[in-house]
């Protein structure tokens, strides 16, 4: 509750900075400060202290785990505005309103986190991708990110037009919003609650972009300018997966024969889809859009596997993907050139970048010793013990090995390829420093996951 | 999904929408009885005058794909926000007693957060109308 409140004030703070204020580093650090204070007041709550408790008659309810997961949330977010924020001015003239927008995204983040009825959770959503919709097109000059923002608005408001179809068939079957009414077993099953439960799946499976509803999501994410790309495919992807699987957990454990199937054809395309296609990407920012397509897919075998195993899994995933995908980011948004052959001979040029630019791609690609090895063995562990299907986790390691293929050849390029044009990047020391931080949190996290767990149960 | 492939027709489901049935099949009908009895009975007198658009009896300039300020786009989107605004106090007027303090306070929260945003448009200079 804390943190869902100073979100929604810092959202409005940041509105009137841009007013009251000129100096655009004076705003940045206000929002780093805000993002900091967030972090803060989430993990005060953590260890029992609200400022202020509001009476949502069982509406919203923050467990430890969705507190933790904010609390990930809140960090990466806070990681990802010392890295780039000042990139963001390149965008265009509103700075302040993108942090604004920034602040009221992490608002729906900690409603979606924490709802126990679907009505907190279609409010979520949408606080989630409205805002998402502005900052892909705020670009305004760029065609492509307008394109990027008018497609994904489009797919966008029918997606959620699919989940509101599935509350109100929901509703019709139980007569309540519910997710413990929902749960609740009496007399037959209803056919309009197994249609509403599976358009409620289609919808969400969309908006984390799981094939087959994932067409939108290389050419948004390839339109919309690079800083929010970062933003969109880590933060927020997450950020709706643990709405996800709190909704199958919570809501539809009793139907759990019902769907398991159909969450595992949905991984297994996710997966085969997701890093066959990015083997073939020439611009390495879409290839880490197909990327999130597969790690999209990795974290679909938490709700398939549907155990306290794979929400540990979940925690431990969303830490590890959404910090090392946000350092490439990074490093990506100051490159002027975004294919592969613009990263040859990087590691001549900017030998530091380039070292935890590989332990970035190597946690991706789930190497030992880094965090994305631990979050894929998390994650592949629950669904072989949690399933009669054995396909699906070997399913799962070929396709993390065929991962391998296209994060390798950015390592390739970086170390083996000569460069052509000599590098005019530019880095300042804080943002070295905040980036090889970030490298030693993704290696601790690989050989200590417990770091994180813990907060789970303490 | 099985499930739902499964059950017929009968039973708890489709059997208690027959009236939204027979509702829909008579709007339907209606709309298109209408139309086919308009077009046959109603005698044709067309002119140049009746034939064009026709909007508050101001002549018609050119076509709708016609850019215009953004201003008046502007200033139509913020009305409407407003205006729906309003509509939320309607149930809460009548409400009002059962929902107490809470609510009041609720509703408080509301306006407060309106009164940012209309604070917001403002200062941004949205509702200016000479540049």
């Amino acid at each position: 509750m804390n943190a869902l409140l100073l979100s929604a004030l810092m959202g409005v703070v940041m509105m009137f900075s841009g007013i009251v204020l000129k100096s655009k580093a004076a705003i940045r650090n206000i929002a780093i400060a805000g993002m900091l204070a967030l972090l803060l007041v989430n993990i005060l709550e953590m260890n029992g202290t609200v400022f202020l408790v509001i009476d949502s008659k069982g509406m919203i309810g923050f467990d430890r785990f969705a507190l933790l997961f904010n609390s990930i949330i809140f960090f990466s977010t806070f990681l990802y505005l010392t890295l780039s924020a000042r990139d963001m001015e390149k965008v265009g003239v509103n700075y302040a309103e993108y942090l604004a927008l920034i602040f009221f995204i992490l608002c729906g983040i900690a409603l979606v986190s924490s709802f126990r009825s679907l009505i907190i959770l279609f409010l979520g959503i949408e606080i989630i991708s409205i805002p998402l919709y502005i900052l892909t097109g705020s670009d305004k000059l760029n065609l492509k990110s307008n394109e990027a923002s008018l497609k994904y608005f489009l797919l966008g408001s029918f997606s959620t037009g699919l989940m509101l179809m599935g509350i109100a068939l929901i509703y019709g079957a139980k007569g309540t919003f519910y997710t413990s009414g929902i749960n609740m077993v009496n007399g037959a099953i209803s056919p309009l609650l197994i249609a509403g439960m599976l358009l409620l799946m289609f919808s969400m499976a969309f908006k984390v972009s799981v094939a087959p509803f994932h067409f939108w999501t290389p050419d948004v994410y390839d339109g919309a300018p690079t800083v929010f790309t970062s933003f969109m495919a880590t933060i927020v992807k997450a950020g709706v997966f643990i709405a996800f699987i709190r909704l199958f957990d919570e809501g539809f454990a009793s139907q759990q024969p019902k769907w398991k199937l159909i969450i595992a054809i949905l991984t297994a395309a996710t997966l085969l889809i997701g890093n066959i296609t990015a083997v073939f990407q020439q611009s390495v920012k879409r290839m880490l859009a197909y990327s999130s397509i597969a790690q999209a897919g990795f974290m679909l075998l938490s709700v398939y596997a549907m155990s306290p195993d794979s929400k540990e899994g979940l925690i431990l995933y969303a830490a590890a993907y959404c910090m090392a995908t946000i350092g490439i980011f990074a490093v990506l948004i100051k490159m002027s050139d975004y294919t592969f052959d613009g990263f040859n001979g990087f590691a001549k040029q900017q030998p530091l970048l380039a070292a935890v630019t590989t332990i970035f791609l190597l946690s991706l690609a789930g190497i030992p010793l880094t965090a994305g090895f631990m979050a894929k063995f998390y994650m592949i562990k629950a669904a072989m013990y949690n399933s009669g299907l054995l396909w699906l986790p070997i399913l799962a390691l070929v396709m993390a090995a065929v991962s391998v293929s296209y994060y390798f050849r950015v390592i390739q390029a970086m170390y083996f390829r000569e460069s052509s044009t000599p590098s005019t990047l530019t880095v300042t020391p804080a943002f070295r420093y905040t980036l090889v931080a970030l490298a030693a949190l993704v290696v601790l996290l690989g050989i200590f996951p417990n770091l994180l767990l813990a907060w789970l149960y303490f | 999904m099985f499930q739902l492939l499964q059950s017929g027709l009968n039973g708890t489901g489709a059997g208690s929408y027959l009236p939204v049935v027979i509702q829909i099949i008579f709007a339907v009908g209606l709309v298109a009885f209408l139309m086919v009895v308009t077009h046959m009975l109603g005698p044709k007198r067309k002119t140049t005058d009746k034939l064009q658009n026709f909007s508050s009896g101001i002549e018609s300039h050119g076509d709708a794909r016609h850019p215009m300020a953004i201003k008046y786009f502007l200033t139509a989107i913020l009305f409407v926000l407003f205006d729906v605004e309003v509509i939320f106090f309607y149930p809460y007027a009548v409400n009002f007693k059962m929902l107490g303090w809470n609510g009041f306070w609720a509703v408080m929260l509301f306006v407060a957060f309106f009164l940012c945003g209309f604070i917001y448009i403002i200062k941004k200079g949205a509702l200016k109308w000479e540049d």
